[in-house]
C-alpha cells in the first residue's frame, strides 16, 4: 500500500511551509532518509527526508506552494500502486489561491492570469531567463520560489516580480537591502529604472518582517537610552588568560562575558526580564532567556540562550557560536528564534561608540554593546589610561524609569570590572 | 526620346540581307627599315628596351616561385604569380602612344600591361611632372625608399625604379607597395600614368572599362580607354554585356540633347594567347574560330576589329594608330585581336599539360625579344652589342629593386599588431563630397520648371492633414517622392552624377520614381541601359573609380544575382583594395517585389550585408528614404539601397511633422525609434515594418502589452546602441522581416544581442522572417511572409505568454526540428 510523507512541523509555532526544491522525481526509488524536498518557513530552510522506501508515485504540490503542515506532500510506494486515497483535500487548490490572487504582472497585461506551468522541467531543473536571473539577485529574492510561466516552464522576469511583490519569506538574501532602501515605502514603483539613476528593490520576506517589528517597535513604546562605560580591563585580562588556556575556553569572548554577566545581573532587575501582555500587564520571568542579536546573509536574525543565568560562561560562549551558526545557514528553528526575555546586541566590533539599540517586542529591555576605546581618567591625581567599553540600554518607559534601568547598568557594569568575582559568585 | 525612333512595320519587314566588311587578318606587313621612316633609331630601340624590362621582371617572380631566389636575392612570398611571359611585346606595343590621359584596364595577368604602360608615360611627361607625381603620391614615402637605393643619373630612371619598386613590393604585400600591400599581384594598377586596376575575375574589367569610357564620354575628359582583357574571358557574359553597353545605338541617336552623340572612347584589347588558363579557346571551349569575327556580331561597323600580330610591337602601334583615329572621330568602340603567347604556364604549378613542349618550343622561336632585336640589328638601327648592354641594365636594375623590395626592414609590411586598424580605415573613406565635379551641371531646364517637382510641391508631407483625417493617396508625399527628391536636387549639384538603370528614362523607373526627370535631365546623365545587370552594375563601377558619381538601378532585388561578381567583388572591395585611393560613390537601387512570385519577391539584404565594403540600406518610410538617399549621394562610398514595392505609395506615418521639404540626412548606422514601449522590443527591416505596427496595436489593445518598434533602415553599418538600450529596458526581442528565416541578417542582429545583452534578456532573441520557401503566388503571401499573427504567436510561445492569447500558427520543437531536417 502506498504512503505519504508527510509536510513535518518545522517548530512549535509553524503553521505551514513553502516547499522549496524537489529533489527526486516522480519514478525515483527512494529510501528511508533520503532528502526528497526543501522547504522553509518564513526564517529557514529545511531539509525533508523520506520516511517511507519505494518508488515516488506523486508529488501533490508544487515548488513554491505553500503546504500546511502535516499534510501529504509525496505519495510513496510500489510501481504502479493507486494512491488517490493519499491526496490531500485541496492539493490541486493549494496553488489556486496564488493564482487568482496573482497581482497584474508589473509589466505585462493588468488582467493577466498565471499560466500553469510546471516547475520544474522535464529534466528536473529549473529553467531560469538571465534576466530573471538578474533581477532576482538584484532583489534579493531566490528564484527557487518563482512560478515560472515562461515557454517551456522557464521562469522569467515577470514570476520574479510577482515573487517580489507577495514576497516569499526567508528567500530573501540581504546584502543588497541596505538600510536606506529598506527604509523606502515598501509601495514604492515596481520597475527597476537604471536609466533613471536609481534602482527599486522590493522587500525580501525578512526584511518586511523586521520593517514591520522595528515600526511596531518604535511607535508603540517609550523606548530611550542610557549610555554608560566600564573599565574593560578585567575583562581583557580573563579573555587573555582563557586564550591561553586553550581548548573550549579559548573561544570565550568579550561579548560572551557581557551576555553571562547580563544573565546575572538581570535577575536583581526583574522589571527588564520581562514582556509586556497588552497595554497594562507585565510578565517578569524567573530565568534569563537571552536573545543574541545576529547579523546573517538574510537580515537581522535573534536567537535565543534559554536559562542563561543557569548556564556557565563557557556554556553560553558554545550555545552562542552554534546558534548564531544556524542562524547564518538558514537551518535554525523556528522555536530557537522567539521566547527571548531580554536582547543583547553586540556591535563591538564595527567600533560604535554608542547606540540606541530598538527592543524587540515584547521585551521591555534591549543592552547594545559598544567597542572599546582607550580613555583617560584621574587616579591618585595622575592621568591614565584605561580601556573603556561602552553598553547602551534601551528601556521601555512604560516599565521601567530612568533611575532602575541606570541601576541595572551600573550594576552590570560592576560586575564587569569585577568579572573574575562575578565567576565566583 | 525613343519616341523619336520610329520602328515601322514596312521598313522592319521590308525583305534584304546583312552583309560584313572583310575582317583584317595580321595585315601589317612592313619591314623595320621600312618603319625607320616612323620611328627614331632610339625609339625602336627603346621599344626593346621596355620588352626586356618587362622580360626580366616576369622572370624574376618565375625564378622567386619556383626557387626562393633571383639573381643571388634570396626571398619567397606566398601570393599569385599568373604571368605573362611571352606576351611583352604587345603590351609596349599597345601602350607606345598612349598618354597619361588614355586609361588602362587590365586582367589577372597584367604586370606586362601595368609596367608597359608605365614606361611609356614616363617617356612622354617631363622631368618636372614626374618628380610632382611621385612626391604627391602617398606622401612621398614610395619616392623616398626609391631614392634611397643608390645613385641615378635621370629622373626617369628614377621614375622606372619608383615604378618597378611600387609594384613588386605591392605583389610582395609590402606596406611600400602602391597600395600597402592590399591589392598585391592582381590588383595592381598607378593611377597618375593612366594605369587603372587589373582584376583578378577573369573578364571583370569590361564592364568596369565600359564605365571609365562612359565617365569620360559624359564628363568630356580627354583621352580614351583600353580595356585588356584575355580571350578566355570571351567566355563571360559581362564581357559581352559591356560590348553591347558600350556600343549601344542611343550614343549616335538619341545623346543630342546637350551634343553628346558619338561612340564610346573604348578600345576592347583581347591578348589573345589562345588559351583561357589550360583550356584552349580556339578549337576547344569557343566558337569563334577568329577571334576577331565577333565584333561583326555586335554593330554594323564590327566593332572595327582586326587581327593583329603581337609578336611584333610595331605591327600592334600600327594598329593602335589607326584605332586612335577611329576613336578620336566618335566611331567607336573598337575591338582588338592581338596575337600573343604565353611560354610560361598559367602559374608556377601549372604543368603545362594541355600543349606540348614542340608547339611552346616553336612560338619560343619567334619570340620578339630575339626576332625584334635581330630585325633592329639587320635593319642597322644598333649594333647587337647595344642590346646586350641594354639586358645587363635591365638585370641590374631589376636585381637592385627585387633586394630593396624583398627587405623586410626596408620594405615592411604593414603592422596589424601595432596597428589593428589597419584594414578597418580603408573598408570605407566616409567623406562628405556634394559635387564630384567642378562643371556647371548640364540640364536642360530648371528644376522648378519639372513638373513633378511642381506636383510634390502640392502635396502633403504627412499622412494625415491638419485635422488628423488621412490625405488622398494622390495628395500624399509618398515613399517614391522622397527617393526622388534628393536625386533631383542632386542632379543639379553634382555634375558627374549619372542615373541609369533599365527602363529608368521614359518610364521613369519600373516603379516611377524618376517619374519627370527626363524633361530636365539630358540623355547624357539619365539613360535607359540595356538588360544588363552586370554591365549596369559595373559600368557604374568603372564610372566612379574615375571620379564621377553613379545611381544605378536593378529593377528587382532579385536581379542582384545577375550581378553578382560586379556588386561582390567590385564594387564592394575597390576603395579597401586600392588603400583608400580609389572611392566608390555608388549608389545601387533595388526595390523587394511583391506579387510577381518567386523570382520577384526577395529581400536579398542578407547577401548584400555579408559582403565587407558595402553599405546596405532599407529605409521603410519616406522620412528614411529622402535622409538615407541623401546621405548616400553625398558620400563616397558603396551603397546598396533596397527599397520595396509594398510601400511607394505610403506616406510619411511616423516622423513628427512630416518630410521636411528641405535637405536633411540620415546618417548610415543610425535606427529609427517609430514607437515607445516598455514591455516587448520589436526590431524590423523593411516593409514588414507595418505588420509590426499592427501586431503592436493588437498587443496593446487586446493584451494591454507596450511594444516598442525600431526600424533598422541601415543593416551596414548598425549602430547598436538604441537596440542595447531598448533591449536593457524590455529584456524582450522579436526582429520581423521579409527575408526568409534562414540566413536571415536579422539572425546576426540576433546572435550580436544575444551577446551584447545576455544578462539583460528575459527569453531567447527570436527571428520572424519568410518561410524557407519558393515564394509562392501572390494569393498565398499570408503564408509565407510575416504576418501581424506570427510577430504575436513567437511572442507568446517563445517569450512571454500571453495571457488569453491562443496562438494561430505555433510551431513545435519537433516541427521545427523537422522543417530544419528537411531544409525547408
Amino acid at each position: 500500500m502506498a504512503k505519504a510523507v508527510i509536510m513535518p512541523k518545522a517548530g512549535i509555532t509553524v503553521e505551514s511551509c513553502i516547499i522549496g526544491k524537489f529533489m527526486k522525481n516522480v519514478g525515483d526509488t527512494v529510501n528511508v532518509g533520503d532528502v526528497l524536498f526543501t522547504y522553509e518557513t518564513d526564517k529557514a530552510s529545511f531539509e525533508c527526508e523520506s520516511t517511507e522506501s519505494g518508488e515516488i508515485l506523486a508529488f501533490f504540490f508544487e515548488e513554491g506552494d505553500e503546504v500546511p503542515c502535516f499534510t501529504n506532500v509525496v505519495a510513496v510506494g510500489a510501481k504502479g500502486e493507486d494512491y488517490s486515497a493519499l491526496a490531500p483535500d485541496g492539493a490541486a487548490e493549494a496553488a489556486a489561491p496564488a493564482a487568482a490572487e496573482e497581482a497584474p504582472a508589473a509589466e505585462e497585461a493588468p488582467k493577466a492570469e498565471a499560466v500553469a506551468e510546471t516547475t520544474k522541467t522535464a529534466d528536473g531543473s529549473i529553467h531560469i531567463s538571465p534576466r530573471a536571473k538578474n533581477l532576482s539577485e538584484r532583489a534579493g529574492v531566490d528564484y527557487a520560489y518563482a512560478t515560472p510561466t515562461g515557454p517551456n516552464g522557464r521562469i522569467i522576469e515577470r514570476d520574479i516580480r510577482k515573487l517580489m511583490e507577495e514576497g516569499v519569506p526567508a528567500a530573501a538574501k540581504a546584502e543588497e537591502a541596505k538600510p536606506a532602501e529598506a527604509a523606502q515605502p515598501a509601495a514604492a514603483a515596481p520597475a527597476p529604472k537604471a536609466e533613471n539613476g536609481y534602482e527599486d528593490i522590493k522587500f525580501s520576506g525578512i526584511r518586511k518582517v523586521i520593517a514591520k517589528s522595528m515600526v511596531t517597535s518604535l511607535s508603540t513604546m517609550a523606548q530611550l537610552t542610557n549610555h554608560h562605560s566600564f573599565d574593560a580591563t578585567a575583562i581583557q585580562a580573563f579573555r587573555k588568560e582563557c586564550k591561553a588556556a586553550g581548548g573550549d575556553v579559548a573561544g570565550i569572548t568579550l561579548g560572551d562575558m557581557v551576555l553571562y554577566a547580563v544573565s546575572r545581573t538581570l535577575l536583581n532587575h526583574k522589571d527588564l526580564n520581562a514582556n509586556m501582555i497588552g497595554d497594562d500587564t507585565l510578565r517578569r520571568f524567573e530565568h534569563v532567556n537571552l536573545g543574541v542579536a545576529v547579523d546573517t546573509p538574510r537580515g537581522l536574525m535573534v536567537p535565543t540562550i534559554f536559562n542563561a543565568d543557569q548556564k556557565s560562561l563557557l556554556e553560553i560562549s558554545k550555545e552562542v557560536k552554534s546558534l548564531a551558526e544556524a542562524a547564518r545557514s538558514g537551518a535554525i528553528s523556528p522555536d530557537l528564534l522567539a521566547g527571548g526575555t531580554f536582547t543583547v546586541s553586540n556591535l563591538g566590533a564595527t567600533g560604535v561608540e554608542m547606540f540606541t539599540p530598538v527592543i524587540n517586542p515584547p521585551q521591555t529591555g534591549i543592552l547594545g554593546v559598544c567597542g572599546i576605546t582607550q580613555r583617560v581618567r584621574e587616579v591618585n591625581g595622575q592621568m591614565s589610561i584605561y580601556p573603556a567599553m561602552g553598553l547602551s540600554l534601551t528601556y521601555d518607559h512604560r516599565v521601567v524609569d530612568g533611575s532602575p534601568a541606570s541601576k541595572f547598568v551600573s550594576e552590570l557594569c560592576k560586575n564587569l570590572e569585577k568579572f573574575t568575582l562575578l565567576l565566583a559568585k | 526620346m525613343p519616341k523619336s525612333l520610329y520602328y515601322g512595320p514596312n521598313e522592319i519587314r521590308a525583305k534584304s540581307i546583312i552583309t560584313f566588311e572583310d575582317i583584317p587578318v595580321n595585315v601589317y606587313n612592313k619591314s623595320v627599315a621600312e618603319e625607320r621612316a616612323n620611328f627614331k633609331d632610339d625609339e625602336l630601340v627603346r621599344i626593346y628596351r621596355d620588352i626586356t624590362i618587362l622580360r626580366e621582371f616576369e622572370s624574376m617572380l618565375t625564378s622567386i616561385k619556383t626557387q626562393s631566389v633571383y639573381n643571388g636575392v634570396e626571398t619567397t612570398y606566398p601570393g599569385p604569380a599568373h604571368l605573362s611571359v611571352g606576351q611583352e611585346a604587345a603590351c609596349v606595343g599597345q601602350a607606345y602612344l598612349m598618354t597619361p590621359n588614355d586609361y588602362q584596364f587590365g586582367s589577372h595577368r597584367s604586370h606586362s600591361e601595368i609596367l608597359a604602360k608605365a614606361l611609356s608615360s614616363i617617356e612622354k611627361l617631363s622631368d618636372e611632372e614626374l618628380l610632382k607625381i611621385m612626391e604627391n603620391f602617398l606622401g612621398g614615402s614610395c619616392l623616398r625608399a626609391v631614392e634611397k637605393m643608390g645613385k641615378c643619373d635621370s629622373v626617369k630612371e628614377l621614375a622606372i625604379r619608383f615604378i618597378l619598386y611600387g609594384t613588386l613590393s605591392e605583389i610582395f604585400a609590402r606596406k611600400t607597395g602602391f597600395h600597402m600591400g592590399m591589392g598585391g599581384s592582381m590588383h595592381a594598377f598607378f593611377l597618375p600614368f593612366g594605369v587603372y586596376p587589373n582584376n583578378a575575375i577573369v573578364g571583370g574589367s569590361a564592364p568596369i572599362a565600359a564605365g571609365a569610357a562612359l565617365y569620360k564620354k559624359v564628363n568630356d575628359k580627354d583621352g580614351f580607354v583600353v580595356c585588356n582583357i584575355g580571350d578566355g574571358s570571351l567566355g563571360c557574359g559581362p564581357v559581352w554585356e559591356a560590348f553591347n553597353f558600350a556600343c549601344m545605338d542611343q550614343f549616335k541617336t538619341l545623346w543630342t540633347e546637350d551634343n553628346h552623340q558619338g561612340g564610346m572612347p573604348i578600345l576592347f584589347n583581347i591578348f589573345n594567347n589562345g588559351y583561357g588558363m589550360g583550356g584552349q579557346t580556339r578549337g576547344e571551349t569557343m566558337a569563334y574560330d577568329m577571334l576577331a569575327r565577333i565584333g561583326a556580331g555586335i554593330t554594323p561597323s564590327q566593332m572595327h576589329a582586326e587581327r593583329i600580330d603581337g609578336f611584333n610591337p610595331l605591327a600592334v602601334i600600327d594598329a593602335m594608330k589607326r584605332k586612335l583615329e577611329i576613336l578620336k572621330k566618335g566611331e567607336g568602340p573598337v575591338l582588338l585581336d592581338t596575337l600573343t603567347y604565353r611560354f610560361c604556364g598559367h602559374s608556377v604549378s601549372d604543368q603545362n599539360a594541355y600543349r606540348e613542349k614542340s608547339e611552346i618550343n616553336d612560338w619560343m622561336e619567334v619570340d620578339p625579344i630575339i626576332t625584334y632585336r635581330k630585325n633592329l640589328v639587320d635593319a642597322g638601327v644598333a649594333a647587337d652589342s647595344k642590346f646586350e648592354e641594354i639586358l645587363a641594365e635591365t638585370r641590374e636594375r631589376m636585381t637592385n629593386i627585387c633586394r630593396h623590395a624583398a627587405d623586410k626592414e626596408f620594405s615592411p609590411y604593414c603592422d596589424f599588431k601595432a596597428d589593428p586598424q589597419v584594414v578597418e580605415r580603408i573598408m570605407f573613406s566616409n567623406e562628405k563630397v556634394a559635387s564630384f565635379g567642378t562643371d556647371e551641371p548640364r540640364v536642360m531646364a530648371k528644376k522648378e520648371e519639372c513638373s513633378r517637382v511642381q506636383q510634390i510641391a502640392g502635396k502633403s508631407r504627412f499622412y494625415l492633414d491638419e485635422k488628423g483625417k488621412p490625405v488622398s493617396k494622390m495628395k500624399t508625399f509618398n515613399y517614391r517622392d522622397a527617393i526622388f527628391e534628393p536625386i533631383i536636387d542632386k542632379y543639379y549639384e553634382d555634375s558627374t552624377l549619372v542615373a541609369y538603370g533599365e527602363d529608368v528614362r521614359d518610364w521613369g523607373g519600373a516603379f516611377a520614381v524618376y517619374r519627370g526627370l527626363p524633361e530636365v535631365i539630358p540623355h547624357s546623365r539619365l539613360f535607359n541601359s540595356p538588360i544588363s545587370e552586370a554591365a549596369i552594375v559595373g559600368s557604374a563601377v568603372g564610372y566612379a573609380m574615375c571620379g564621377g558619381r553613379a545611381i544605378v538601378e536593378l529593377m528587382y532585388a532579385d536581379f542582384i544575382g545577375r550581378a553578382g561578381d560586379e556588386i561582390f567583388n567590385q564594387m564592394s572591395k575597390w576603395q579597401a583594395m586600392s588603400a583608400g585611393i580609389l572611392k566608390m560613390p555608388v549608389i545601387l537601387r533595388v526595390s523587394v517585389g511583391s506579387k510577381y512570385g518567386a523570382q520577384h519577391s526577395q529581400d536579398w539584404t542578407a547577401l548584400c550585408a555579408h559582403i565587407p565594403g558595402l553599405k546596405v540600406c532599407f529605409p521603410a518610410t519616406p522620412w528614411e528614404a529622402k535622409g538615407l538617399m541623401q546621405s548616400a549621394l553625398n558620400g563616397s562610398d558603396p551603397v546598396v539601397f533596397f527599397e520595396s514595392q509594398r510601400i511607394y505609395d505610403i506616406g510619411e506615418q511616423f516622423h513628427e511633422g512630416g518630410v521636411p521639404a528641405e535637405s536633411y540626412e540620415i546618417e548610415f548606422g543610425d535606427t529609427n525609434l517609430v514607437r515607445s514601449g516598455k514591455d516587448v522590443t520589436i526590431l524590423t527591416v523593411g516593409a514588414a515594418l507595418y505588420r509590426a505596427v499592427k501586431a503592436a496595436d493588437e498587443l496593446k489593445e487586446k493584451y494591454g502589452m507596450e511594444a516598442e518598434i525600431i526600424n533598422l533602415h541601415s543593416l551596414v553599418p548598425l549602430n547598436y546602441e538604441k537596440i542595447v538600450a531598448s533591449v536593457r529596458k524590455t529584456g524582450r526581442v522579436v526582429l520581423v522581416s521579409d527575408a526568409c528565416q534562414r540566413g536571415s541578417f536579422l539572425n546576426d542582429i540576433a546572435a550580436n544581442i544575444t551577446e551584447m545583452c545576455f544578462d539583460d534578456l528575459d527569453a531567447p532573441c527570436v527571428v520572424v522572417g519568410a518561410r524557407n520557401w519558393i515564394t509562392p503566388p501572390y494569393e498565398f503571401d499570408e503564408f509565407f511572409f510575416p504576418q501581424p499573427s506570427w510577430i504575436i504567436d513567437a511572442i507568446h510561445s517563445k517569450i512571454v505568454p500571453i495571457p488569453g492569447y491562443v496562438a494561430e500558427n505555433e510551431v513545435s520543437e519537433v516541427e521545427w526540428l523537422r522543417r530544419n531536417k528537411a531544409g525547408v
